[in-house]
């Protein structure tokens, strides 16, 4: 019994280490650094940002623009890629403007979305929206594609309607990929509303990172990096969850 | 047919118990050298880890496996091992030739050696026309039959095989089973070969051992043991018309679990 | 990849052209705003006389060497980190819960603390970009050297291969198709995140060149700089998925 809990352990191992490291550090030979700062402070600072009301309101901006991004990205994007996906015409026909436009990256945008609207979510949920589109349409046009033959065959045989074979048999083929592409699309999300907050938009985690750099406060700097990433894990693991309950429940392998 | 004494491998009361589990009972059986020897049996009756026992893969339990005097205490040359999934026993990103390679390479033959060796070896396999191909690109027979190369590039005395004819069609499978047999007479391997196929281990083997099923503590896993006395060379047809064939067959049939 | 008979690229190329024709239908018609959306043939005459006698040919090397640099860099550290990280189950054991909780980190996140260290310059960048690709490459390459084929490993100790034979020619090999996808994956962080380093660290290359673009309303300037970028990303994603196929042309069947 204690042999099984010691393993599961090792895990914790690494981190407690470097945060003692970094207590020490930051406490001794690095105390005036402006860069690094003891865990402990920190988690003060974490929890300060907590009490005034910052941490909340700055997640609730980057995960709201996200989800917005997210929504109209990933709705277009399925619905566009499914269509590229069904019809081998329609995929020939759209082949060259999508392997031209899928390479630009969404950084590249920041600017144009600045000049359309300003600062703010919309700025940021387009840019996100573009950045999740691509990816949304090139795995739903594969979903699509992808669409086991023999089912395409049942409906042919129970003669459906163009819609009833859409509604009640591919796109309930193509859940499952779909839940994987969203997981995807969370993880792009995510990433690029921070990133355009640290970019350019001053609201959100991104920007309250960098604000707390340029204050020199390094404590509050690092609250902030570790409230990201936890944020972000937690994001990604919930995703990650929601697709494997949806994968059991259809019995898929994917 | 060697007249060498010495068992070349010989299983001394092995038993193997894995995850408090038992499975394979005390064994004891001699193999001797340039036998072709078939074990059966239902599944779940230990064939398998008693092979790889045999090549050091695993360790028993209980007991010693030996090969010439020698306890196996792991994998060696000596001793080939050819997998029943070839597709995960190749390199696919190595051709044919370059798959044989690696057993010679592993040996330390020196490059400019290497194609004769190789040549030699795909052409005993009949493969020499295919030793720029992909594994993907080969039939699943031919992909055996590259397993098969290597191991035999290893020069080895002796060569295990785990039910390596199971996934393939039943015209490839016949076909392998009599290239097997010439390519052993001719080289005088002593052969250990696992099925689940008791025509196919009566049709190969000089003799058959067929293991229990549900192997028990103390209760020897070999259930019997039978020479197959079947005059003249093998034939698809002709042999397993033959009243000893059919004999072999009725003595056997129950030993893997049909009832 | 199908082989496609270049006739077929022609509806293709008609849609493209369609698309860019409803650009120039919705620039020359003032439907969205001159500020936004430059005509196709303004952004095409800046696009030329940039990179003939303007800036955009240095602008363009300089994003592209920082991309080039810091993936190098990723790639190097990464895969021999994460090979070293794979192949070992105990450091596995030890190093992936903390792996795990990195991997879904925004690189870009690392910006404030590599400014409060490198300051607001070209190392910052590097570092950054350095620092985000290295992820993917090493994720990558630790799952491709711990998910070895159990079967291979049997036969290479059939085989008694020696253990450096075994990683060069078994390990090695086999993780290759996640290595490289890694690396390819890396890559686009790269561009992200030079891009993303020089709008915030005024550094010279498309990134601040866009930036300041629209700071001064330019937006034919603006396009062309998307353009180029667009550029950058097709040609480096094609060269690499090129290189990928050519090494694993034995995937194909």
């Amino acid at each position: 019994m204690a042999r099984v809990n010691l393993k599961s352990l090792r895990g914790a191992v690494v981190p407690v280490v470097l945060l003692a490291v970094l207590e020490w550090y930051a406490r001794g030979p690095g105390k005036n650094s402006d860069a690094l700062a003891p865990p402990t402070e920190a988690a003060a600072s974490l929890v300060g940002a907590v009490g005034d009301g910052s941490l909340l309101q700055a997640s609730f901006f980057t995960l709201g623009s996200a989800a917005a991004g997210l929504a109209v990205g990933f709705v277009l994007g399925v619905l566009l890629g499914t269509w590229l996906g069904l019809s081998a015409r329609a995929g020939r026909w759209g082949f060259l403007t999508v392997e031209v436009m899928r390479p630009i990256p969404s950084v590249a945008l920041i600017p144009l979305a600045m000049l359309v609207y300003g600062f703010g979510v919309r700025m940021e949920a387009s840019v996100v929206a573009f950045a999740v589109f691509w990816p949304m349409l090139v795995l739903a046009q594969a979903a699509a594609r992808q669409v086991d033959l023999r089912l395409l065959e049942v409906a042919d045989a129970l003669r459906l309607s163009p819609a009833a074979r859409l509604f009640k048999i591919v796109l309930p083929a193509m859940v499952p990929r779909l839940f994987v592409a969203l997981r995807l699309g969370v993880a792009i999300a995510l990433v690029v509303a921070v990133t355009v907050e640290i970019a350019a938009n001053p609201h959100g985690l991104g920007y309250a990172i960098m604000l707390a750099q340029q204050s020199l406060d390094p404590a509050l700097m690092l609250a902030w990096l570790f409230w990201i990433a936890v944020l972000g894990y937690a994001v990604n693991a919930g995703a990650l969850w929601v697709q494997s309950r949806v994968a059991r429940a259809m019995g898929a392998s994917v | 047919m060697s007249a060498d004494p010495t068992p070349a491998l010989q299983f001394e009361g092995v038993s193997i118990r894995l995850g408090g589990k038992e499975i394979l009972s005390p064994t004891t059986l001699d193999i001797r050298q340039g036998e072709f020897v078939c074990i059966i049996g239902p599944s779940g009756c230990g064939k398998t880890t008693l092979l790889r026992a045999a090549a050091g893969f695993v360790q028993p339990s209980a007991g010693a496996v030996r090969r010439g005097q020698e306890i196996v205490k792991g994998p060696s040359r000596e001793a080939a091992f050819v997998f029943q999934d070839y597709g995960r026993a190749l390199l696919p990103w190595r051709t044919v030739a370059g798959n044989v390679s690696l057993a010679l390479e592993a040996m330390g033959v020196p490059a400019a050696e290497r194609p004769v060796r190789i040549d030699k070896v795909l052409q005993t396999v009949g493969l020499s026309a295919h030793a720029d191909k992909f594994p993907l690109q080969l039939s699943g027979g031919m992909q055996q039959r590259a397993q098969i190369a290597r191991c035999l590039a290893q020069e080895p005395s002796m060569m295990m095989m785990d039910e390596p004819f199971g996934a393939l069609d039943a015209m490839t499978r016949e076909s392998l089973q009599d290239e097997l047999s010439r390519l052993v007479r001719d080289s005088g391997l002593t052969v250990l070969f696992v099925t689940h196929d008791l025509e196919e281990a009566i049709y190969l083997g000089d003799r058959v051992v067929a293991l229990r099923s549900n192997p028990t503590p103390g209760k020897p896993s070999v259930a019997a043991v039978v020479d197959v006395n079947i005059p003249g060379p093998r034939s698809q047809l002709s042999t397993k018309e033959h009243p000893e064939y059919l004999r072999l067959r009725r003595e056997l049939y129950h030993f893997l679990g049909h009832h | 990849m199908r082989r496609i008979h270049p006739l077929q690229w022609l509806p293709s190329l008609l849609v493209l052209a369609a698309f860019i024709l409803l650009w120039w239908l919705a620039s020359h018609h003032q439907w969205v705003s001159k500020v936004f959306l430059p005509t196709p043939e303004a952004t095409w005459f800046r696009l030329l006389e940039g990179v003939a006698s303007g800036p955009l040919t240095e602008q363009t090397l300089q994003t592209v060497g920082r991309m080039v640099q810091g993936w190098l860099l990723a790639c190097g550290v990464g895969v021999v980190l994460g090979a070293m990280i794979g192949i070992s189950q105990n450091a596995r054991a030890f190093l992936q819960p903390i792996l795990e909780f990195i991997r879904p980190l925004p690189a870009s996140a690392i910006i404030p603390l590599a400014i409060s260290i490198f300051g607001l310059g070209p190392n910052m960048v590097l570092f950054v970009v350095a620092f985000g690709a290295m992820w993917p490459v090493l994720l990558a390459t630790l799952h491709g050297f711990a998910s070895l084929e159990p079967r291979l490993h049997e036969v290479s100790s059939a085989l008694q291969l020696s253990a450096f034979d075994f990683v060069r020619k078994v390990v090695l090999p086999s993780a290759m198709p996640d290595v490289l996808a890694g690396m390819r994956l890396s890559m686009t962080v790269s561009l992200i995140i030079a891009v993303v380093g020089e709008m915030i660290a005024s550094q010279p290359g498309l990134g601040q060149a866009i930036l300041l673009a629209a700071r001064s309303f330019r937006a034919d300037e603006l396009f062309a700089g998307i353009v180029l970028l667009g550029v950058i990303g097709f040609v480096a994603n094609a060269l690499l998925g090129a290189a990928e196929n050519w090494l694993l042309r034995w995937q194909r069947t």
